[in-house]
């Protein structure tokens, strides 16, 4: 496997704000990357960095072997879908998907012959002759993409391409996407904050926060074994559940604070005593019978979408339980739950850190 | 009151402000076409009992009128190409840019707009005869014109350019393009109808700039139609029908452009010209 996009100690400073720290990333030809975090965490500075509308402040970019820091970005060969799309209102589809051949001096017909083969995979054929503003948001969706696919760039940047869409197209376009990536062997690095966006497409997520890689890895790693609190909190929907505990006097079990202190064996040795805090993902928590679950918890809130229950307690710390096997429950019932040790995650108190 | 009622109050006081408000200028074409009589009859007619169509065919020839709106398009055409090409690239740049000399700038700009052309006209008048510019009076007009409504120009069309989202710009560049290829490519033709909108409203005023022209233009030859029909008045004048006649000349190819480009115009200045 070779090297795409390489990044070694990329800083970036706006005035005195630090904006990217230390940033070091590297991207495999042909695979999917997802930068995913909140907002102004950094994912859209640093793939603009990546197509050259950012200067870097300091540290080294590679785009295929090829030290890029200075280099502009028509130089760089690389292709983006904009959040906004960016299609160039005054010119038609075929205009908007031929500009950057035309720019590059490719001949008229052989420019006029690449979009019709592009608009043929994207199903854009019949509207070559309409404007932008003729189209609706998935079909100028699809002219983003287009633009982008005719270069045959080394690689693609899309910057949350999919959150002006409804909620039903979102996951259409997200299959389509990862489709094309697949068929044209591409290298797409894409910035998202949507995690579900992240996990599904991706096969690498870069977890970011204030300018800092918090994690980096393949989904499922991230999903099982989050490196800190922030990544184990912002993947997996509902969020994981963060409850305050304390490792009981034999280390292999801890007491957690749930408004009432309940007691949860542990699959591995700790220091006694030490204050640390269980993560438990609300889909790990199952139903039990009375008297056998770990935690007896008081329901606060019951949400349900019919193939899933979201249930929340009213004790002190809010827990979230999500059940798939429509148990009957509601407000005031106490219920019985209980998790699996493995499925405990463990984050020291003050650092965050995955113990 | 009703929905319709209510309607038709509005348009009615509409009509009566707007009847008000376009008086004078009824008043102009109709003065234009009355016999020395009538003009002064009293009470007034509201319309002319014989059309005098010869007074334009008259005045025209009397005045001297072709050479006076020769110059006027000259002086008005070249502030506009002045102002253009000159105030496009600074509306660009303060748009583009953020930063405190930037703000500064253009609050230079709009205090320029603030000072009076005849406040202005001194120190121009001295500093033009001091260079010798006053041998070229038409260029110096220009000059003159183009310093004065550089301002209002570059306001209007930075608004435009602002309205121009940067993102398309930023497409053109990882497309291929060079920061001043995208300029033309992309940001120009997008912000063409402000351009064009305001260059049109430069023109009009320029058509009619009455205080650098009289200052400085000494030789009637040079003179604009503004200075030619100030030349009519005088303490005793009373040939109202010929000034009539001249102003409707000069303002009635003015009228129709704006008449014929209003819906533009309109939109130009309210939307940013985009989609």
């Amino acid at each position: 496997m070779t090297k795409q996009i390489e990044l070694s100690g990329v800083n970036k400073y706006y005035g005195a704000y630090h904006a990217l720290k230390n940033i070091d990333l590297s991207i495999e030809k042909g695979s999917f990357v997802a930068l995913v975090g909140p907002s102004g965490c950094g994912k859209s500075t640093l793939l603009r960095s990546l197509a050259g509308l950012e200067s870097i402040s300091t540290g080294d970019l590679k785009i295929a072997g090829e030290l890029m820091n200075n280099v502009p970005p028509r130089k760089r060969d690389i292709a983006m879908v904009f959040q906004s799309y960016a299609l160039y209102p005054h010119m038609t589809v075929e205009q908007n998907l031929t500009y950057s051949l035309r720019i590059r001096g490719v001949a008229k017909a052989e420019a006029k012959k690449a979009a019709e083969e592009v608009a043929a995979t994207t199903g854009l054929s019949h509207l070559l002759g309409r404007y932008p503003r003729e189209l609706s948001g998935g079909q100028r969706q699809r002219v983003a993409m287009s633009r982008a696919i005719i270069r045959h760039p080394k690689a693609f940047l899309f910057d949350e391409p999919l959150s002006n869409l409804d909620a039903a197209l979102r996951v259409h376009m997200r299959k389509e996407i990862r489709t094309l990536h697949d068929r044209l062997h591409a290298t797409s690095v894409y910035v998202t904050h949507d995690q579900i966006e992240a996990m599904t497409m991706a096969d690498h997520v870069v977890v970011m926060k204030d300018g800092v890689i918090e994690q980096q890895g393949a989904p499922l790693e991230l999903y099982d074994r989050p490196a800190n609190k922030f990544v184990a909190g912002f993947i997996g929907s509902p969020a994981m559940n963060f409850v305050p505990a304390t490792v009981g006097e034999d280390g292999r079990s801890l007491a957690v604070d749930i408004g009432e202190k309940q007691t949860i064996p542990l699959d591995r040795q700790l220091q006694p005593g030490r204050k640390v805090t269980a993560g438990l993902r609300p889909e790990h928590l199952h139903f039990v019978e009375p008297g056998q679950g770990v935690f007896r918890l008081p329901v606060g809130i019951v949400e349900t979408t019919g193939s899933a229950t979201y249930i929340t307690t009213s004790t002190a710390t809010e827990v979230t339980v999500v059940d798939t096997t429509r148990r009957p429950v509601g407000a005031g019932d106490v219920i019985d739950v209980s998790i699996r040790p493995a499925d405990v995650h463990i984050f020291d108190a003050e650092t965050g850190l995955r113990v | 009151m009703t929905e319709t009622n209510r309607n038709r109050l509005m348009l009615l006081i509409a009509i009566v402000m707007a009847a008000i408000y376009l008086f004078p200028l009824y008043w102009m074409y109709i003065t234009a076409l009355k016999s020395g009589s009538e003009m002064f009859a009293t009470p007034p007619t509201f319309w002319p009992s014989v059309p005098q169509w010869s007074t334009y065919a008259f005045v025209w020839e009397s005045r001297g009128m072709g050479r006076y709106l020769w110059n006027s398009l000259i002086i008005a055409s070249g502030a506009v190409v002045l102002i253009t090409v000159l105030g496009v690239g600074c509306a660009y740049v303060l748009a583009r840019y953020r930063n405190g000399w930037v703000d500064i700038g253009l609050f230079l700009i709009l205090m320029l707009q603030v000072l009076p052309a005849s406040l202005m006209i001194t120190p121009i008048f001295v500093g033009f005869s001091q260079l010798g510019m006053l041998d070229y009076p038409r260029l110096a007009v220009i000059i003159a014109i183009a310093a004065k409504s550089m301002p209002f120009f570059v306001v209007l069309v930075r608004a435009t350019f602002m309205a121009v989202p940067m993102e398309l710009e930023e497409a053109a560049l990882v497309d291929g393009n060079s920061r001043v290829g995208a300029f033309f490519h992309i940001v120009l033709p997008l912000a063409r109808n402000g351009i064009l909108v305001s260059a049109i409203l430069i023109f009009m005023q320029a058509f009619g700039e009455f205080v650098y022209s009289k200052s400085i233009i000494q030789d009637i030859e040079l003179q604009p139609a503004s200075v030619g029909l100030n030349s009519f008045m005088g303490p005793n004048t009373n040939e109202w029908n010929n000034i009539m006649a001249y102003a409707t000349i000069y303002v009635t190819p003015i009228l129709a452009i704006f008449v014929l480009l209003q819906r533009r115009i309109v939109s130009g200045l309210t939307s940013g010209a985009i989609k």
